[in-house]
């Protein structure tokens, strides 16, 4: 079995997230701090068990950004991966999920791989469509939003449970090679092990220049960003504590919510 | 034949989905700036009733594709049998529901039909006269404006985020229907099951406190019990990562892939308001959310917000109420 890993490096969004002067960006400075798509931790994870039931597998971890993503490919190194490629791009923001899909791809189609998995969505984006494009460039089957997986490489097929709305899986069956984005929940991600770290520490990144592979044209462009208008009137407390609380009791209390 | 803006009706159970109805609106917005034909297309294998419907009640024209294999959802069916009646309907856009389902489809369809995908789409404008198309980023903190740079496009729609439309039904579409018979060389759909029971606690309850990552501990969850507890026919739920942590059973838990509730009161504590939980609470009655971060998301569906910390908060609400 020969499986790559899509990862990528993102923004923790959890933290103060501004757009900077250009309006087109989120503004970084030096103490940004960057880290692995959470959801791609799951796929890292999903192809180490596979490894750990099917030996023979040699797994192949991929990232497309700028200089400082390469971090994201030694963790997954440091998480038991064996080798690590970054393609690097300028210092975008956002990228076109097709252009990513298509740098991605080329690296792909020469490789055989017989698995790719990635994240469900990426963090920061939220666009949920590299794997599926990824999918239909290779001419592949896919799966999104996997939480369940069982590999049969001797029939050369994937059983799949999709994660569906209102506690649904939508079970099926892929024909090998085929792409999976796996959802939040699937396994427990490991930390990075000593040894591991130790080893990705020495091992070099195969690294390839977005502009040597084959480049398209974006389907889709940054106009600006915005922040979101409030959908309601999102009245901001003010006060101690004390304050605060006895003020949102009187207002639960005016609309018979609490006696 | 003219350029068509095409809306991907949905159905489960024999019903037009109500969604249906907000992508028509969505795909009516669309043509205020680029005008085009609107037209519904709607895939299953009995659909000739629901095709009906549809015309009867929108006066759109209605192109039904009916397949007996196509009993329920496969990605391979819908691109392959989608792509080839989109480009013989000359698709400029392409409106589908922000589903699961639709998420899964919509991106590879694009590719079929050598055009783009934006996701997500909860808002039409336009940019130096060109359409933009807004989606949130960073967890529902951001809105990106995203124009097409080809066509087609493919789009997702956020659920909720258009509201359905009057349209003149007077005069009923037309309905035609494609009959096929697709054969998956790739995938093999092998049914549906459930996995979650789903909570009948959390559809009954009036009021839901609801936890998320900003609660920290595990051993804080008692805070949100505690909290409930002070509400009259009350139920805890959680956001997605409470459940995946394992903190919390998945039946309580509350978005696109939980619960879709609506209580009187929806109360979120530390819940940054992804859009998958959002799209499981909005539709509450009165909203009111606990978080630290000013700029969390849940703030902007919210009534009320208080910007603390749930777990020292919590206690000094449960003691004014007691004191009271």
């Amino acid at each position: 079995m020969k499986i790559l890993v899509c990862v990528k490096q993102v923004r923790e969004p959890e933290s103060d997230i501004k757009i900077d002067d250009s309006g087109r960006r989120i503004f970084a400075d030096k103490s940004t701090s960057y880290r692995m798509n959470r959801f791609d931790e799951f796929a890292v994870e999903e192809a180490l068990l596979i490894r750990e039931t099917f030996p023979h597998t040699s797994i192949d971890v991929i990232s497309l950004g700028p200089a400082r993503s390469a971090m994201v490919v030694k963790r997954a190194l440091g998480m038991g991966a064996d080798h690590g490629i970054h393609i690097i791009t300028g210092g975008q923001d956002l990228l076109d999920p097709f252009v990513v899909a298509s740098l991605i791809s080329s690296y792909a189609r020469n490789n055989n791989y017989d698995l790719i998995l990635s994240g469900v969505m990426a963090e920061d984006d939220m666009q949920g469509q590299v794997g599926p494009i990824i999918a239909e460039l290779l001419s592949m089957p896919w799966a999104t939003s996997a939480i369940f997986e069982n590999l049969s490489p001797e029939s050369g097929s994937i059983y799949v449970e999709r994660e569906i709305e209102g506690g649904y899986r939508d079970c099926l069956e892929l024909r090998l090679p085929a792409v999976l984005t796996v959802q939040s929940g699937i396994n427990e991600p490991r930390y990075p092990s000593l040894s591991n770290v130790l080893r990705a520490k020495k091992q070099d990144l195969e690294t390839i220049d977005a502009n040597v592979l084959n480049t398209v044209p974006p389907r889709q462009s940054l106009a600006r960003m915005a922040y979101p208008q409030k959908s309601r009137s999102g009245l901001v407390l003010t006060g101690s504590q004390p304050e605060k609380a006895s003020k949102l009791l009187h207002i639960l209390r005016n609309k018979s919510l609490i006696r | 034949m003219d350029r068509s803006t095409v809306i991907v009706a949905e159905h489960q159970g024999g019903k037009i989905d109500p969604i249906t109805y907000e992508l028509a609106s969505c795909a009516m917005e669309i043509q205020r700036y680029r005008p085009t034909s609107l037209k519904f297309v709607i895939l299953g294998d009995k659909v000739e009733d629901l095709a009906e419907e549809l015309a009867n009640n929108t006066g759109k024209d209605i192109i039904g594709i009916q397949d007996p294999n196509l009993v329920s959802y496969n990605a391979e069916a819908y691109k392959t049998l989608l792509g080839d009646l989109l480009q013989d309907l000359r698709a400029t856009y392409v409106c589908i529901a922000h589903t699961t389902k639709g998420l899964d489809y919509a991106p590879a369809l694009a590719m079929r039909l050598q055009g783009g995908c934006i996701t997500g789409v909860e808002h039409i404008s336009q940019e130096e006269l060109r359409i933009c198309f807004s989606r949130a980023i960073y967890n529902g903190k951001i809105l990106a404006n995203v124009i097409p740079e080809t066509e087609p496009t493919v789009l997702t729609i956020q659920p909720g985020a258009f509201k359905a439309p009057n349209l003149d039904n007077s005069i009923a579409g037309s309905v035609e229907i494609r009959k096929t018979t697709f054969e998956t060389q790739q995938s093999r759909r092998l049914g549906v099951k459930q996995t979650k029971e789903s909570d009948s606690a959390l559809a009954e309850a009036e009021v839901i406190v609801a936890a998320g990552r900003g609660i920290g501990k595990k051993g804080k969850l008692e805070l949100i019990y505690r909290l409930a507890a002070i509400f009259p026919k009350s139920a805890v739920g959680g956001s997605r990562p409470m459940c995946d942590m394992g903190w919390m059973e998945y039946k309580r838990q509350v978005g696109l892939t939980g619960a879709t509730v609506m209580p009187k009161l929806y109360l979120a504590c530390g819940i940054s308001g992804s859009s998958q939980h959002i799209a499981g609470m909005r539709a509450s009655g009165f909203i009111a959310a606990i978080n630290t971060d000013p700029n969390a998301a849940i703030f902007n569906v919210a009534d009320v917000c208080v910007v603390e910390d749930l777990t020292r908060f919590i206690p000094v609400l449960i003691e004014e109420y007691e004191k009271q």
